[in-house]
């Protein structure tokens, strides 16, 4: 058994590729931004909240896997952790919004123009300069959790005895269970800010939980693709078994199960209420395209997924679960359009439209694929840092033979 | 001229029962007993063992497309029932939303699909391992009680068709086991 347990270097060519493509798509995304400003940043707010979620998806699997425990925490622990220190590059992926949030949020001309009453009202929460300040301690007190994590992480591969180890595996099971909460506020508050203020007169309560859950499977679906590459090559080959990824597919099938459970919720509650406030939401998004896409994403991001990932043989084929699992992060953006692409472009919140004519532009697909490409790249370099596995965690040996069990 | 041998009949015992001192050697024991052909078998210790499915042969359990029936059925009697009330029994409008409204339909129909799927869990458990069961022949071996502790055992019924009381008894004391008994009707 190797040692050191090093990332494969069939790693290295995606890695290239994927840095290859991402240029290309970022500037060829910056350069829209100056021929199709609004529509270039739409599809870059597509683009970085879907990768984005991945990211902070993966923090959030960090905190749940310490809190829980078990053998599929410990083989997904080290992907989670590449996930969650690419939340740098994230910030700076977040620079354009941040520069065209006038652009970008038809709330931020309203608060200038101190023309709309419930922006008004809001006061300085809703003021651009608020807007900004806040989504930069989302990034720093990310960022904190994310890194004290990894440090750990780190430092228990380099303990030299089982009790230093086991010190610092309990310290970050204490931290995790405040953590989780602290991070549910921090994934309510930056979907609220960034995501739900594209429809400044709407709100949803439930709206943070749809990113909790929707964001841990973004990561899990994305974890599963790379593990599956991973599981057929040295070193991991001799850690990871069929059980890890059935344990995973189990969980796949609940956040799959949790995502329409709340974007239910959401639903039936706006719709038994039929209040003129609240609707509107869906009133648009049920005609014409974009009511299909709902359709869509009832079917395929929850039914389909959902009645394959009860099939026991289906989870415990790594193959198999990296192909559902990429086929749903196909949903995920769609799940995401699906939110952005209706929501109404600069100068049309005050028109209070109950129909949207289906729009999609360039800017949709080039820059997911663009800030894809640079995300990865990042990922893998943060994934070849460090052992692929936590092999001086007191559950290693035993989440290895959990594995290989039946 | 030899004493004529003493041959039990398939009817008088239930079957024969080894017994084993580690979960390992149960194991070891299962592999071979399935490779001999045996089908109408068992096995018993203290805890559970993951690869015994395996060792014995045991196919794997109907109980999770019992299940998935279950769930289907609580759907469409959940969904059929709101709708015979709501739409064709007694039509009256709430709230001014259609007489079929499915979204206020769901949460009823999916209550009743867990219902009825968690009850064909539990019931189909224990129908299928044949329970509740008052009177087990395997008790009639005093030893048998440490199967719960610390001992393992493992049983082939008399009613499986390669059964033949000597030459079965002759197999399972090949196995190494600690000791074999008859394990009476």
């Amino acid at each position: 058994m190797s040692d050191t347990y090093q990332a494969p270097d069939s790693l290295n060519r995606l890695q290239t590729a994927a840095l290859g493509i991402g240029g290309i798509g970022v500037l060829a995304s910056l350069a829209g931004m100056f021929l199709q400003p609004e529509q270039a940043l739409r599809g870059w707010l597509l683009g970085f909240i879907f990768w984005a979620g991945i990211g902070f998806g993966g923090l959030g699997i960090l905190l749940l896997q310490y809190v829980t425990g078990g053998a599929w925490g410990v083989v997904i622990r080290r992907v989670a952790e590449a996930c969650s220190r690419t939340i740098p590059v994230l910030f700076v992926l977040f620079l354009p919004i941040i520069f065209g949030i006038y652009t970008l949020y038809d709330w931020a001309n309203l608060a200038l123009a101190g023309t709309d009453k419930a922006i008004e009202w809001r006061g300085w929460y809703m003021e651009p300069t608020w807007w900004i300040v806040r989504a930069i301690l989302y990034f720093v007190i990310l960022y904190l959790m994310a890194h004290f994590l990894n440090k750990w992480s780190l430092q228990q591969d380099k303990a030299d005895t089982p009790e230093k180890a086991g010190e610092l595996l309990g310290m970050a099971t204490k931290v995790s269970g405040p953590g989780i909460v602290l991070y549910v506020m921090l994934v309510t508050f930056l979907s609220v800010d960034w995501m739900m203020t594209l429809e400044p007169h709407w709100f949803s309560t439930i709206w943070g939980f749809l990113f909790v859950a929707g964001w841990a499977l973004s990561c899990f679906c994305f974890s599963v693709a790379v593990l599956a590459h991973l599981s057929t090559r040295s070193p991991l080959n001799e850690v990871i078994g069929k059980r890890h990824f059935h344990d995973i597919g189990k969980l796949m099938l609940a956040l799959v199960m949790v995502w329409a459970y709340f974007n239910f919720s959401q639903y039936l509650i706006i719709w038994s209420g039929n209040l003129t406030e609240e609707t509107p939401f869906y009133l648009v998004r049920s005609k014409g395209t974009w009511g299909a896409i709902g359709l869509t994403l009832i079917f395929f991001h929850f039914a389909f997924p959902f009645l394959i990932l009860l099939m026991q043989d289906f989870k415990r084929r790594a193959k198999w679960l990296a192909a559902l699992a990429i086929f749903i992060l196909f949903m995920r953006l769609l799940d995401m359009f699906y939110i952005i692409g209706p929501s109404p472009m600069v100068g049309e919140v005050s028109k209070h439209l109950l129909e949207v004519p289906f729009r999609v532009s360039i800017w949709d697909v080039v820059a997911p694929i663009g800030i894809g490409g640079v995300w990865f790249w990042w990922f893998v370099r943060e994934l070849k840092r460090r052992p692929i596995v936590p092999f001086n965690d007191p559950m290693f040996q035993n989440a290895i033979k959990h594995g290989k069990g039946h | 001229m030899k004493p004529p041998r003493i041959r039990l009949m398939k009817d008088n015992i239930y079957g024969l029962m080894a017994e084993f001192d580690s979960s390992t050697e149960l194991v070891e024991a299962a592999e071979k007993v399935r490779d001999a052909g045996y089908t109408k078998t068992d096995a018993f210790s203290p805890f559970p063992i993951h690869e015994m499915d395996e060792a014995l042969g045991i196919k794997r359990s109907i109980l999770s497309y019992l299940v998935f029936g279950g769930g289907i059925t609580g759907l469409l009697l959940g969904l059929g029932l709101q709708y015979y009330t709501h739409v064709i029994d007694y039509p009256i409008i709430v709230g001014g939303r259609p007489h079929f409204s499915l979204p206020a339909f769901v949460p009823p129909a999916y209550e009743l699909t867990i219902l009825l799927a968690s009850f064909t869990a539990v019931l189909g458990m224990l129908f299928l391992n044949g329970l509740p069961r008052p009177y087990h022949p395997v008790f009639n071996v005093p030893r048998f009680n440490l199967a719960s502790r610390e001992k393992f055992f493992l049983l082939i019924e008399s009613a499986d068709p390669q059964f033949d009381y000597p030459e079965t008894r002759e197999f399972m004391e090949s196995l190494e086991a600690q000791e074999v008994f008859i394990v009476d009707e």
